[in-house]
């Protein structure tokens, strides 16, 4: 009855085409195949961040874990983690629920980049496992190269009044705001003046690794810390 | 806390090393990991099904059957495996909570044989994850809403009745007529009479043969007036007690007068009264009359009889603006019809098509298939145009019903879900704040255990050992070794906010008086403090008043340095913390405060009180 009406003639004509191309649904026109491509490639990328770690004996030669306690380490990662990988997200998401109290995710994203040794985005189970070999297995020496690593933001080798100050904020956040006496604005500042004190022995203003490893090791403090995390695993 | 995570502790312990260099005070003692059994296989055979699953896994949750001491008492030595006499299939979800550490509900179990798995295996149902939840929880609601029903409507037959007040009991005895004999006599007596004053009402309008001298015929009404009157007074007498005791055993009076059925009951007795009144006047009887229309109201009042009408009157309320909407576009319908028929007929002679007006009789008794065939269209157009309006009066009334049946259904069950979801959502939100203030909470409640079991150790050992699992010691030494780096103590919101109070209190007190009135400020602050702290400086010494005297005099006298523990948990934060609001200028009496310590380890104790001396003094100095 619309036609009668008069509807545009072409119209018509387009709606009829239409419909007869419905019928014969191969001779419709090929769709671009670069959009096909396209979407293959995205499906592809959004299932494919697997992986699967070395053998079990490569790993027990790079790390100083035994076979038993890296497969109870590896069969925890992988529950946690089932693609294999961790990313930023989910490693701020699990280490938050430690601090239930405070802002835990500024503190694990300078962690994320100490593990991630290899600035990928990700840490994977071997990324994983080496540090925690070093902190919980490590000479004194490498567990102070990683803790100077964990500090030095952008890993030039100097830990500078800001990153420091950075990282104190960080882990200041991780108390949250209920604390006893009341966290002020000028804490964290005041105990990066102290620790600058102590560390930064020529006063040029940053720490150096070799200030750093030898005024931790003359303080018996940061010793016996050192080793209070031996037998975790 | 998801115990998924607890195979990160080790983790989250090990990476503390980097808190180490920066440490203001020595971290506190590790606990001791007692020797784990060797992490093994354990067969779980629940009614033939077997399941096999790691030690570990079922000792994440050690306040649950399986992860605690009770499943030995489900042990067959005979197979060496743990027998179950319970329903695998649900089992399947249990076992599967301790590997994922999420609960899920099976939408094809009955809930109530869920629950009971869930009750029997330990595990509360509150842990269930997000993505069953709010199944799980509609159908509990649904569940307990039939119990309810069921029990209602036992609990209604025998609840004791001299527990009630005399009015309490008239007024069940209104609302709900089986609950006693009385009851159910006045219900049936009020209905008996709707039901006569009703139909006196229609009655008299009845035509009942001719007078004796007069030539047309007299309704009944008018035949036997007097005796029309008086069963209409009775009936009214009746009302107006009925209204007046429910008036009185009302429990919320002004909610009863604004209730529908009491607005019903005033209308159906309000003309007999207001006929009483004014009988006389000639003016105002035609009103009058007009007034005795509303005596129809009294049908009315059934619906407190009937459940059926109560439940038509509320769909019909639920249903309004559909209603309206379908009113409105047949108004539009009928206007655009009457218009064309008007102006189609217009021409023929003699049509009833007077006006658009008139035209509208026309369209409605069309459109509705009516057809009285009052009005005819002559005219081949009108002919033609009004067919056109029956079709479509067909379409416009039989479309939009099934649309609002449907969208009443719709509308009704989104408002329901709209509900359930805010509802679910508070508590949702209010299980994710638990979670996180009982894992804060749990830490702060370790802490305080800590120092009282400090006290004696006899005891402590073995409660500390049965109360916190492994993991929970070793996540609050995490704590206390982050407390420890940072200078800083955990406290609760409660704390927090009383040591805001006090201090802008101390503020205003001493804002400006010198240094030397200050300890007076700060004894008001420490002696309030003092007061609130009480759990954990239940033994503060005496050197508390002597330390806030030392700050004041920038001078640090040498403390006596004793391994009795009391003067150890001296704390020393009576130094003010400063103003959670503004800063507070007076440098001096800044202070880096050292925690206390408070932990049961005392060799450490003598270097950190050494340590936290030599802190004040530096800073002090400033």
């Amino acid at each position: 009855m619309l036609y009668f009406l008069g509807y545009p003639q072409n119209g018509h004509r387009r709606g009829v085409r239409a419909r007869l191309m419905r019928l014969f649904p191969c001779s419709t026109a090929k769709k671009p195949s670069a959009s096909n491509q396209n979407s293959v490639e995205d499906e592809l990328e959004l299932s494919a961040v697997r992986h699967r770690p070395e053998g079990l004996e490569q790993l027990e030669a790079q790390t100083r874990f035994s076979r038993k306690e890296l497969q109870i380490l590896y069969r925890g990662f992988k529950n946690e983690c089932p693609s294999g990988v961790v990313n930023e997200d989910t490693f701020k998401d699990i280490y938050a629920q430690f601090f239930p109290q405070g802002d835990a995710s500024t503190y694990a994203h300078f962690l994320f980049n100490a593990f991630d040794t290899d600035h990928n985005g990700s840490v994977s189970f071997e990324d994983f496992v080496m540090g925690l070999s070093i902190l919980l297995r490590g000479t004194v020496q490498e567990k102070l190269n990683w803790a100077f690593n964990l500090y030095d933001i952008n890993k030039d080798g100097y830990i500078t009044k800001e990153e420091m100050l950075d990282i104190m904020k960080a882990i200041y956040d991780m108390m949250g705001k209920c604390t006893y006496p009341v966290l002020k604005e000028e804490t964290p500042r005041q105990h990066v003046e102290i620790f600058f004190q102590k560390m930064d022995k020529n006063k040029d203003g940053v720490v150096t690794i070799d200030e750093f490893i030898d005024c931790c090791q003359n303080d018996e403090n940061i010793m016996r810390s050192m080793h209070l995390f031996e037998n975790v695993i | 806390m998801a115990a998924g995570v607890a195979a990160w502790l080790p983790f989250a312990r090990a990476a503390a090393i980097g808190w180490m260099p920066v440490a203001s005070a020595p971290m506190p003692v590790p606990p001791k990991d007692k020797r784990r059994a060797k992490d093994g296989l354990i067969v779980l055979n629940v009614s033939g099904t077997k399941f096999q699953t790691w030690r570990n896994t079922l000792e994440r949750y050690p306040d649950t059957l399986l992860g605690s001491t009770e499943r030995d008492f489900f042990y067959h030595e005979e197979s060496n495996e743990y027998f179950f006499d319970r329903d695998p299939d649900i089992f399947r979800h249990i076992l599967n909570f301790y590997r994922t550490g999420k609960l899920h509900y099976p939408r094809h179990e009955c809930i109530s044989a869920y629950d009971e798995e869930l009750a029997f295996f330990g595990i509360i149902p509150e842990i269930i994850g997000d993505c069953c939840y709010e199944e799980y929880k509609d159908r509990r609601r649904e569940n307990q809403e039939r119990i309810q029903d069921d029990e209602e409507i036992d609990q209604s037959n025998d609840m004791v009745q001299q527990d009630m007040t005399f009015r309490e009991s008239m007024w069940r005895a209104f609302e709900n007529p089986h609950t006693s004999t009385m009851a159910l006599v006045f219900y049936y007596v009020t209905g008996f009479f709707i039901a006569v004053s009703v139909l006196a009402n229609v009655v008299e309008t009845v035509p009942c043969g001719t007078a004796p001298n007069r030539v047309k015929e007299v309704s009944c009404g008018e035949r036997y007036a007097l005796a029309f009157f008086c069963l209409d007074t009775a009936c009214v007498m009746i009302f107006t007690v009925e209204y007046l005791l429910r008036l009185l055993a009302a429990p919320s009076r002004y909610k009863f007068v604004k209730s529908v059925m009491s607005i019903i009951d005033v209308v159906a007795i309000m003309p007999y009264y207001i006929g009483l009144v004014m009988t006389d006047n000639e003016d105002v009887s035609g009103a009058f009359v007009t007034l005795r229309v509303f005596r129809v109201f009294r049908i009315f009042k059934f619906s407190r009889h009937s459940a059926g009408l109560r439940i038509l009157g509320y769909t019909l309320k639920s249903c309004a603006s559909e209603l309206g909407f379908l009113l409105f576009s047949l108004t539009m319908a009928i206007i655009i019809f009457a218009t064309v028929m008007f102006y189609a007929e217009k021409g023929s002679s003699g049509s009833k098509f007077t006006s658009i007006p008139a035209a509208f009789w026309y369209t409605i008794v069309t459109m509705t298939t009516l057809g009285y065939g009052d009005m005819v269209p002559k005219t081949i157009i009108g002919k033609i145009f009004g067919s056109i309006c029956s079709l479509s009066g067909v379409l416009v009334i039989a479309l939009p019903v099934p649309v609002i049946v449907s969208n009443f259904s719709r509308i009704y069950h989104q408002s329901q879900r709209a509900e359930k979801r805010r509802a679910q959502k508070k508590t949702r939100l209010a299980r994710i704040r638990a979670v996180k203030s009982g894992g804060a909470n749990a830490y702060l409640q370790y802490k305080r255990n800590g120092l009282l079991i400090d006290a004696d150790e006899e005891a402590g050992q073995a409660l500390v050992c049965k109360t916190n699992p492994t993991f929970d010691i070793q996540h609050h030494h995490l704590l206390h070794c982050l407390e420890k780096t940072t200078n800083h103590e955990f406290v609760d919101e409660k704390t927090y906010e009383e040591s805001c109070m006090e201090v802008s209190m101390v503020k205003q007190t001493s804002r400006s008086s010198s240094i030397s009135s200050s300890p007076h400020g700060l004894t008001c602050c420490s002696r309030r403090k003092r007061k609130s702290f009480n759990v954990p400086n239940s033994n503060m010494s005496v050197g508390l008043q002597g330390s806030v005297q030392e700050l004041s005099t920038i001078q640090i006298r040498e403390r006596p340095i004793s391994n009795s523990r009391s003067s150890l948990n001296a704390k020393f934060e009576e130094t003010v913390p400063l103003n959670c609001d503004q800063p507070y200028i007076t440098a001096a009496v800044i202070s880096m405060p050292t925690p206390p310590v408070t932990t049961p380890e005392g060799d450490e104790s003598a270097s950190s009180t050494d340590y936290s001396q030599a802190n004040i003094v530096r800073v002090s100095a400033l």
